[in-house]
């Protein structure tokens, strides 16, 4: 095994879905400055990126929108960039970092997951808010690491992941995919020649349905109840359930990680592993 | 009839292939010199014995070379010992028999720990305590520390006879310059957080602004939050207090509260700069 | 060094343009630009710009909207259960 093969071997035993390679370089023409992965880990070389699937067949079949609001997923891509971490610094004596993606300035994180997973050859945009598609498994959720391993990239898909076929000929009969169908609110694109040729996403929007309770919410919430004069309103929005939830969501964070799966549960890619008995 | 030796041994060796990088055991009552009351083991656990301490999951290399800011303060690995700690209780009780404690890695009440693992981790000779505050290994440096309290008579170790600091380039550096790494970048006469000097080759702590500190460890966090609250509430008018409200300081505390597990610690500075922090391994 | 805290005017005035300029309304072909790249454009500090983008994403919409969200969510996972799974008694009315 070559030396990539067993740092992407590690990750998948330790609950990797997917596991592809960019090269350091790579981000620079996309990236603007201070978002790189030399930017975080000075002399770094390759970025290491793990899939981890998203929620279970089951989930996907509920009718109770909220059981998926809770049990999006459950992060074991970033167990599998521990390991390798681990991996890279103990056996193979180069420096190695989980990239930082929680967000830290409004949604802004560091480093782009999305663009990581692109760049290791792992999928591509899709029209559904511009979420990366794997070709074989549809949603996945990425994480990364950053080394100055020097490992060998991943090659870029061959064709990309959006539009599946099904949604080709939808667009040619109809005008429009089962995404951008169900979410006309966030999502936007038009298709030619079976390939995306324009598509908006209007994140602000999304997020009041991807994080209906979560950090966002909870700020909304407490402005309302700053400015409200009335005791007995404020009391209302305090024990409101939309309150609760907010609350509880930033107590128990997988709460709000992910919420709201629409235009992933109406994407043909990667559907035939939902279908079970 | 149990054999201890062994019982300590077998204990040990669960916790290093759990995870831990060290692991040592502490006697109960070395605790009640040093801790106030209701923070000793045996105010936890009637009957404690010993306590096993392990320590782990620090920072990695890379970690400290890093350069952004972000990175030891959003994907912090600390958590990653308590699994181990849980372990060690859970093995106790089933293999030994005896009663077994984790301590709850949280607070009591304010900031006040239910029992110091920095106690415990130099007292079960796992470190000593640095110029900077935290307690050093002498291989591994800096690292993240959970603790077990038992009424099982394990064996115990003793404590550390060779501190990690000051280090020879901590010595050197206060020859020369009549300060130290730490000391230089974080001083309490500049609005800092460190007072000290080296004395007789020992680190001697002259001063520690906790407080100041906390808005550094925790820069965003319970008491960040309370502020930023404290702030809005006494705004009169609507829209400044928008600003307070949907400012990036709340939202990004409200992050570090959610995603608590990877943002329990936000400033390394000290640790940063240590020679006896990071651990003896060279990478590449 | 007091805490930073944005004038609602200068918000006001350049909210719109920060929005337009970042990451918050997305077009596949290019991307948001940072805010040190907005600061740039419109001769703001990077700070400024930062503290006016966190405001304006969270300002974007109004209470109002989370509402919807959570009737459009209850609708289409409702809606599609009762399709897929063939259990018209499911569909939302």
């Amino acid at each position: 095994m070559t030396v990539t093969e067993t740092v992407k071997a590690v990750g998948l035993r330790a609950g990797a879905r997917v596991v592809g390679v960019a090269s350091a370089e790579a981000f620079r023409a996309g990236v603007p400055e201070g978002y790189r992965p030399e930017d975080i880990l000075p002399g770094a070389r390759s970025v290491v990126v793990a899939g981890g699937d998203g929620p279970t067949a089951g989930a996907w079949r509920s009718a109770d929108h909220r059981v998926m609001e809770i049990t999006g997923y459950d992060l074991r891509e970033n167990v599998a960039i521990h390991a390798m971490c681990d991996h890279i610094e103990r056996e193979l004596g180069h420096y190695a970092v989980q990239a930082p993606s929680l967000p830290v300035h409004g949604h802004e994180p560091p480093m782009s997951m999305m663009h990581a997973a692109e760049l290791a050859g792992l999928g591509s945009r899709s029209f559904a808010a511009h979420i990366i598609l794997n070709p074989e498994y549809g949603l996945l959720y990425y994480a990364a690491l950053i080394t100055t391993l020097p490992l060998e990239p991943s090659p870029p898909l061959a064709e990309p992941a959006c539009p599946h076929p099904g949604c080709v000929a939808m667009y040619k009969r109809i005008g429009t995919t089962p995404c951008l169908r169900v979410c006309p609110a966030c999502l936007s694109g038009t298709m030619q020649n079976a390939r995306i040729e324009t598509s908006t996403y209007d994140r602000e929007k999304c997020h009041s349905r991807a994080q209906t309770y979560g950090i966002g919410s909870f700020q909304k919430a407490l402005l309302a109840l700053v400015d409200e004069q009335d005791k007995a309103r404020r009391h209302d929005i305090i024990y409101s359930d939309f309150f609760t939830k907010s609350v509880e969501s930033l107590g128990f964070f997988r709460d709000s990680i992910a919420q709201c799966f629409e235009c992933m549960r109406v994407c043909p890619v990667g559907r035939k592993y939902r279908k079970l008995q | 009839m149990t054999d201890f030796a062994v019982a300590t041994k077998q204990i040990k060796t669960l916790a290093l292939k759990a995870g831990a990088t060290v692991v040592g055991v502490a006697d109960a009552a070395a605790f009640d010199v040093h801790a106030p009351v209701k923070h000793r083991p045996a105010d936890l656990l009637p009957g404690a014995r010993t306590v096993v301490v392990v320590g782990g999951a620090q920072p990695r290399a890379g970690d400290w070379v890093a350069t952004s800011p972000w990175l030891l303060s959003t994907m912090g690995t600390t958590e990653r010992i308590q699994g181990v700690g849980r372990r060690v209780a859970q093995a106790i009780e089933s293999e030994l028999g005896y009663y077994a404690l984790f301590v709850p890695p949280g607070t009591a009440s304010g900031d006040t720990p239910f029992l110091s693992l920095m106690l415990a981790a130099e007292l079960a000779g796992l470190g000593t305590r640095s110029l900077a505050g935290p307690v050093l290994n002498r291989d591994h440096g800096f690292m993240y520390w959970s603790a077990v309290i038992t009424t099982a008579p394990l064996e115990v170790d003793p404590p550390d006879a060779a501190p990690a600091c000051p280090a020879p380039p901590c010595r050197e550096m206060w020859e020369r310059e009549g300060t130290t790494p730490c000391l230089r970048v974080c001083p309490i006469d500049a609005g800092g957080c460190l007072g000290g000097r080296l004395e007789h080759d020992r680190p001697v702590r002259t001063a520690y602004d906790a407080g100041r500190c906390n808005t550094r460890v925790h820069t965003h966090w319970v008491g960040g939050f309370q502020k930023v609250l404290e702030e809005t509430l006494n705004e009169p008018d609507r829209e400044r207090r928008k600003m307070l409200v949907y400012g990036d300081f709340m939202t990004r505390t409200l992050w570090a509260i959610t995603y608590s597990s990877t943002n329990i610690a936000q400033c390394f500075e000290c640790m940063r700069v240590c020679p006896a922090a990071h651990g003896l391994k060279e990478m590449r | 060094m007091t805490f930073f805290r944005l004038d609602p005017e200068l918000y006001a005035r350049h909210k719109d343009e920060v929005l337009r300029l970042c990451n918050s309304f997305q077009t596949i072909e290019r991307r948001g630009l940072s805010d040190k790249e907005i600061a740039a454009r419109l001769g703001l500090d990077e700070r400024t710009v930062t503290e006016i983008r966190v405001i304006a994403e969270r300002d974007s919409y109004p209470l109002d909207e989370w509402e919807r969200a959570i009737a459009f969510k209850r609708k289409a996972c409702a809606d599609w259960a009762a399709l897929a799974l063939k259990r018209p008694e499911l569909k939302e009315p």
